[in-house]
């Protein structure tokens, strides 16, 4: 598509120097600020992930001591989950996309995002603070299980304070976003006519404003422990263990929605742009978000069956969990069917969302084996478990977080990739993926615990499978990263829409002028993804 | 062009100014229904097992008044009251299976 209008001077252009970054109020850049803070510290986590992979290769110790596996393993999640895939695409594209998707120049509070943003950095800083100062970084896991998190002597004050001022981060963003996406529609754009990716960041930002106050809590209660021994979770000295559990995971099973919802909307995206074609189920891929988000309060126990919880408030929580499948299942279908018939055009952006499908389906399967009361107590604890969560939370949100990267980088850079170096970067993202986390569902199944620095010699042919995959995975990774800052820096010129998408994101200029639009965007009749004319895309 | 003049809906909700009298009846209420429950526990009404049923009745009442007259919620569109609802239905529900779990371990 080639348009004949005058540029604007995108967002980039507007005001130059580091001061104009780091104190900017304008969407696009804070969530650019995301991007690079996020990206930086998924290269970090992914490094202590690959010195995991590495001291694994052999039963026995290999590089580290049992203590700093411990300490590595929880860094690896911390990072992983509360500094790269809770933040990542609400914080990285729901910020530059939602408001231009919405139709309208900014979120509704932009110094309120450009907070949640210093909130970021600091608890960041927080978080690996623990690596230079006192006795090292928390060896509990990201879960900071009490009460071994109240009696270890690492440090797990400042790790858990850190995870606290990141959730209020996380807050404020799904506070904007909700407010955004009330107040700040174009006109004539009502909740039926508004893309599905902000129906994911609308359901996302709900869990997020509801559930994370709890994590907060539930954090300065262990601090609180720590510090004055009242007695709210060490059972030595009148407090329940699996209370502190309780109220973990009624944060953190959401949270897993926090996660998956934004990916899933950003394949709800790439699906009907790559197909041409009309989504298929539109409004049942919007409310099966919210219905995601609303089931998704009530299963959190499935992650306790082991722990002692009675045997009844068991069978509920897995009898609820198994209702979770239900919206997830509609979603798939329904991606599928808008596959169905259309014009496929198999660019980067769609290989990554048809891998998220592929991934997501052995993650979400495998999640149900775990959800099951029996099947979980064989598999609890074991590396089952880390093979599902990883399909779930790298194989899903991560690819999708590399799909939306790779179909908004014309939009945001103005400038397109190496497409043949992206698609090789992604076949090595995606063999390395599965080579790294298959084996780990099947030395779950024979037994291998998680979270220990040994294994029995049994264990041994897969744990070198599972390494080597990693060493393929990480290369993916480097490819990757490598081809898109070229392409940033000296990448083709991209036009307006090189995908040809009809959301509104795709009717402005690229890089987008600082308001977004330079006139009034148009709603594209019969709803954001009806593509009656669907021909001519410039790629 | 301003995003924000762009208001959709509820813009109306918006109007709605609380007067001083009511602001002020909502607040000798609550200071009315404080000191009931400090009778309760503190000058030894004898309830007996309807003690804290009592306080935790009073505390909703209490709750309701704030978020109906100082959230405005009572005036807001009805999508934040269903909104209040959900939320509310959630922490019960916390609330129910964590008891449920205690009780019969």
């Amino acid at each position: 598509m080639s348009e004949t209008v005058v540029q604007q001077p995108s967002f980039f252009q507007t005001k130059k120097g580091l001061f104009s970054w780091i104190f900017t109020l304008d969407h696009k850049r804070i969530g650019i600020l995301y991007l690079y803070s996020i990206g930086l510290f998924f290269l970090v986590a992914a490094g202590l992930g690959i010195l995991m992979r590495l001291e694994l290769l052999n039963p026995g110790r290999d590089l580290i001591e049992a203590q700093t596996y411990n300490q590595v393993f929880t860094l690896h999640g911390v990072i992983m989950i509360f500094l790269f895939i809770i933040p990542s695409v609400p914080a990285v594209f729901g910020n530059f996309f939602l408001p231009i998707m919405l139709g309208t120049d900014d979120v509704a509070f932009p110094r309120l995002n450009l907070f949640s943003w210093w909130l970021y950095i600091l608890g960041a800083l927080f978080a690996l603070s623990t690596l230079v100062f006192g006795d090292g970084p928390a060896d509990t896991g990201w879960t900071f299980y009490a009460p071994y998190s109240v009696k270890t002597g690492t440090n797990v004050t400042t790790s858990v304070l850190a995870a606290f001022i990141l959730g209020f981060s996380s807050i404020l963003t799904g506070l904007n976003f909700i407010v955004t996406i009330h107040r700040l529609r174009t006109p004539g754009m009502g909740f039926n006519q508004m893309p599905l990716f902000a129906w994911a960041l609308y359901a996302t930002s709900w869990i997020q404003l509801l559930a994370t106050p709890v994590i907060g809590i539930t954090l300065l209660m262990i601090v609180a422990e720590r510090v004055f021994g009242i007695g709210l979770f060490d059972p030595s000295i009148g407090g329940d263990p699996i209370l502190y559990q309780h109220l973990f995971w009624i944060y953190s099973h959401p949270a897993v929605y926090i996660m998956a919802l934004p990916a899933m909307g950003i394949v709800s995206e790439i699906i009907p742009t790559f197909a041409q074609r009309t989504i298929f189920g539109y409004k049942a891929i919007a409310y099966s978000s919210m219905a995601i988000a609303f089931v998704g309060y009530f299963v959190w126990g499935h992650h306790m069956f082991t722990s002692g919880m009675s045997g009844p408030a068991a069978i509920v929580f897995s009898i609820m969990t198994f209702f979770v499948a239900i919206p997830t299942a509609v979603k798939v279908f329904n991606w599928v069917a808008t596959l169905y018939k259309g014009s496929i055009d198999i660019q980067v952006p769609l290989l990554f969302a048809l891998a998220f499908i592929f991934n997501f389906l052995i993650g979400g399967l495998t999640g149900l084996v775990l959800g099951a009361l029996a099947a979980d107590v064989h598999v609890h604890d074991t590396y089952f478990v880390v093979g599902h969560f990883h399909y779930v939370m790298f194989g899903g949100a991560g690819f999708a977080f590399f799909g939306a990267l790779h179909y908004w980088f014309p939009k945001m850079w103005g400038r397109m990739y190496n497409k043949k170096v992206a698609n090789t970067a992604f076949a090595l993202l995606f063999i390395g993926f599965n080579t790294t986390y298959f084996p780990m569902l099947i030395l779950g199944l024979k037994g291998m615990p998680r979270r220990y620095y040994d294994y029995l010699p049994e264990f041994h042919d897969l744990n070198i499978l599972s390494t080597f995959g990693s060493w393929i995975l990480v290369t993916g990774i480097i490819v990757m990263v490598i081809n898109l800052f070229a392409g940033g820096l000296k990448g083709k010129n991209a036009s307006s829409n090189p995908w040809n998408g009809i959301t509104l994101e795709w009717q402005t200029q690229s890089p987008p002028p600082l308001h977004n639009f330079d006139k009034m965007p148009e709603l594209p009749e019969g709803g954001p993804y009806n593509y009656p004319n669907a021909k001519n895309a410039d790629h | 062009m301003n995003g924000k003049e762009k208001n959709t809906e509820n813009t109306s909700a918006h109007a709605h100014i609380s007067s001083y009298s009511e602001h002020f009846g909502t607040w000798v209420a609550l200071i009315l229904l404080t000191l009931m429950t400090v009778f309760i526990s503190t000058f030894g009404a004898d309830l007996r097992t309807l003690t804290v049923a009592t306080a935790m009745l009073i505390a909703t009442v209490k709750a309701l008044a704030v978020a109906l007259y100082f959230m405005h919620l009572k005036y807001d569109a009805k999508i934040y009251t269903a909104w209040m609802i959900v939320v509310m239905a959630l922490f019960v529900f916390f609330l129910i299976m964590v008891i449920l779990d205690y009780i019969t371990r």
